[in-house]
């Protein structure tokens, strides 16, 4: 493949805190690359210094060969951004806003097509104030294609779109990317993530937790199928100690346990609640998402400490977090 | 230097639609130099004519309001709700946008400045300049201080709503003490020695003297002063400045 962008151990530090710790991925032209991970975990710092927005502390950046911190203006000039908040001036109108930001580039992109593509045509004469969120960024996402760029960076394009909405930037973004542009954005909806994305990566206070391609994570959360149900009186410390468990969690009254066979691990579920006489609700199979290994990331060390250990006790080999994840 | 054409244009065009800042940038200034008029209108100050007094001072405090106003506070609020920060990340230049707003605040100038003469010439009997070059040397000079003092003040603000009440105290001390609305000889001494300090003064010293004389006799020290306020404003606020919050 060829990369568009090369980041390699890259850090910053804020005050009191780092909020990136040696970051390093590389995207590939053409591709879809997701960043995702929850709120703090330095997604926007790490787009915003390959935008060359942000000084970096360490580690290198390589933005169509060029250092985005060395070269800014000729790395903007070929690039697009949308920022988390979009921002132009209230009583500007959508054409305007077009031709002002077509304007400060030297390269002129088909703003006709991008208008056609977008759908924007009746709104040209619209204010931005008088759009509604999603046509805001509908019109932001037109302002960082204006003029065509290789690269475009979204920092969070479907936060407060509605599903409909959401659905309807997707189709826009592959859009984009079918006209050969690099796409690189964030995002903390798993959906979004499996959806769109090329390769993921999930960023976990600062690091690089895992990168693959969604369909592989999915894979890899696909022998961590699970039974759940509710129950107000079933002893999780009991279920646990049956052979064919790994896992037990419970949260909210709902109870989920996880095992290689989840037929047998539910036989012997409803055997131990008889004999004990306990009450169970709404049993369900259930296989792993993106979203379970979201949340396991997003809980951090404990939860994964304490997979790995459960997994190790039984012997079995399923999923392990944090490990082998490694950048590709 | 197309982007720059653009920029200028399209914040015309947005000051324009707002119809409280055109409100206030145009008919203020002409609503006091009509209320002045009516207190003062028949006497002659300084040997000068009333109009020949308070239309200079006038576009001397348009000056002001423009920097702290049009200038300053506007880019606060960019500053603010990340507009600055969107015009970042494309290629235009910090000077470029700058440089627009300035272009920008000097058209605004104009207008006003042109709305007062025309004011002062149909009820106050205005005479024209003696030097015309004169006068435009004044403003300009005046512009080059206080734009980037504006500015200045812009960039030590939090946020719009600090350099907005920041910016009203500053305007309203300058217009008491200045000499701008009151002749500066109703004061006690130190309230006049005050005035010493406010860089409007000169701004009003400046074109009072332009306006009325030929050549800047006697007004020579309100040039330099101006200059090394505009020098020193230029370099605090390249230092202080800041593209986006924090
Ligand atoms: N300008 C800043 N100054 C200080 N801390 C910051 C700044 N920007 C972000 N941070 C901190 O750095 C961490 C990462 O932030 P960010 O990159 O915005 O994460 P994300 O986009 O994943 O939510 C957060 O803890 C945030 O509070
Ligand atoms: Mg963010």
């Amino acid at each position: 493949m060829t990369a568009a962008i090369v980041v390699k151990d890259l850090r910053k530090r804020y005050k009191d805190r780092e909020a990136v710790r040696g970051v390093s991925f590389e995207v590939a032209q053409g591709e879809i690359f997701g960043i995702v991970g929850p709120n703090g975990a330095g997604k926007t710092t790490t787009l915003e210094m390959m935008e060359g927005l942000r000084r970096r502390d360490g580690g290198s950046v390589q933005v169509l060969g060029m250092d985005p911190a060395r070269e800014p203006y000729r790395v903007r000039e070929r690039i697009g951004v949308q920022f988390q908040m979009t921002a132009i001036q209230e009583k500007m109108r959508v054409d305007e806003a077009l031709a002002l930001f077509a304007s400060f580039y030297r390269r002129r992109g088909d703003v006709a097509k991008l208008i056609a593509m977008l759908g924007l045509q009746p709104y040209l004469g619209q204010s931005f104030k008088n759009l509604s969120g999603g046509w805001q960024q509908r019109v932001s996402l037109a302002l960082a294609a204006v003029h065509d760029p290789e690269i475009i960076f979204l920092d969070e394009p479907s936060t407060g779109l509605d599903p409909a909405a959401r659905r309807e930037l997707w189709e826009m973004i592959r859009g984009l990317r079918e006209q050969g542009k690099t796409i690189v954005l964030t995002t903390h909806y798993m959906e979004e993530a499996e959806q769109l994305c090329d390769r993921v990566a999930m960023f976990r206070e600062g690091e690089v937790a895992l990168l693959d391609q969604p369909k592989r994570l999915v894979a890899r959360m696909a022998g961590w199928d699970y039974i759940d149900f509710v129950s107000d009186d079933a002893s999780l410390a009991d279920i646990e100690r049956l052979p064919c468990v790994q896992r037990a969690v419970e949260t909210d009254g709902c109870i989920r346990v996880h095992g290689d066979d989840v037929q047998q691990v539910a036989l012997a579920v409803l055997v131990l609640a008889d004999s004990r006489g306990w009450r169970i609700r709404n049993l369900r199979f259930a296989a792993g998402t993106l979203d379970d290994l979201f949340v396991l990331l997003a809980g951090g060390e404990a939860s994964g400490e304490a997979r790995r250990e459960g997994s190790a006790a039984k012997g079995e080999g399923s999923v392990a977090m944090g490990e082998g994840s490694g950048v590709v | 230097m197309r982007s720059f054409v653009n920029l200028a244009r399209s914040e015309v065009r947005l000051f324009f639609r707002e119809r409280q800042a055109v409100f206030w940038t145009f008919l203020y200034p002409m609503l006091m130099i009509w209320l002045f008029g009516v207190i003062f209108g028949k006497q002659k100050l300084g040997g000068v004519s009333y109009a020949g007094m308070y239309v200079p001072s006038w576009i001397g405090v348009s000056v002001l309001t423009i920097a702290l106003y049009t200038i300053g506070t506007t880019l606060t609020a960019y500053r603010e709700r990340g507009i600055l920060k969107r015009y970042q990340a494309t290629p235009v230049r910090p000077w470029t946008v700058l440089g627009a707003h300035v272009v920008y605040g000097v058209l605004v100038l104009v207008l006003t400045a042109a709305v007062m003469i025309a004011e002062g010439r149909l009820l106050f009997g205005l005479t024209m300049p003696k030097s015309v070059g004169g006068v435009l040397f004044a403003t300009l000079l005046s512009v080059f201080a206080l734009f980037p003092f504006g500015l200045l003040l812009a960039s030590l603000a939090k946020n719009v709503r600090s350099a907005a009440a920041l910016s009203a105290l500053v305007l309203n001390i300058m217009l008491l003490f200045s000499g701008a609305t009151f002749p500066l000889a109703i004061f006690p001494a130190f309230l006049r020695s005050l005035a010493h300090w406010l860089p409007l003064y000169y701004v009003i010293d400046l074109l009072r003297t332009a306006w009325n004389q030929k050549g800047f006799a006697g007004s020579w020290s309100d040039v330099w002063v101006l200059l090394a306020i505009g020098v020193v404003s230029i370099a605090l606020a390249s230092r202080t400045f800041r593209w986006q919050d924090a």
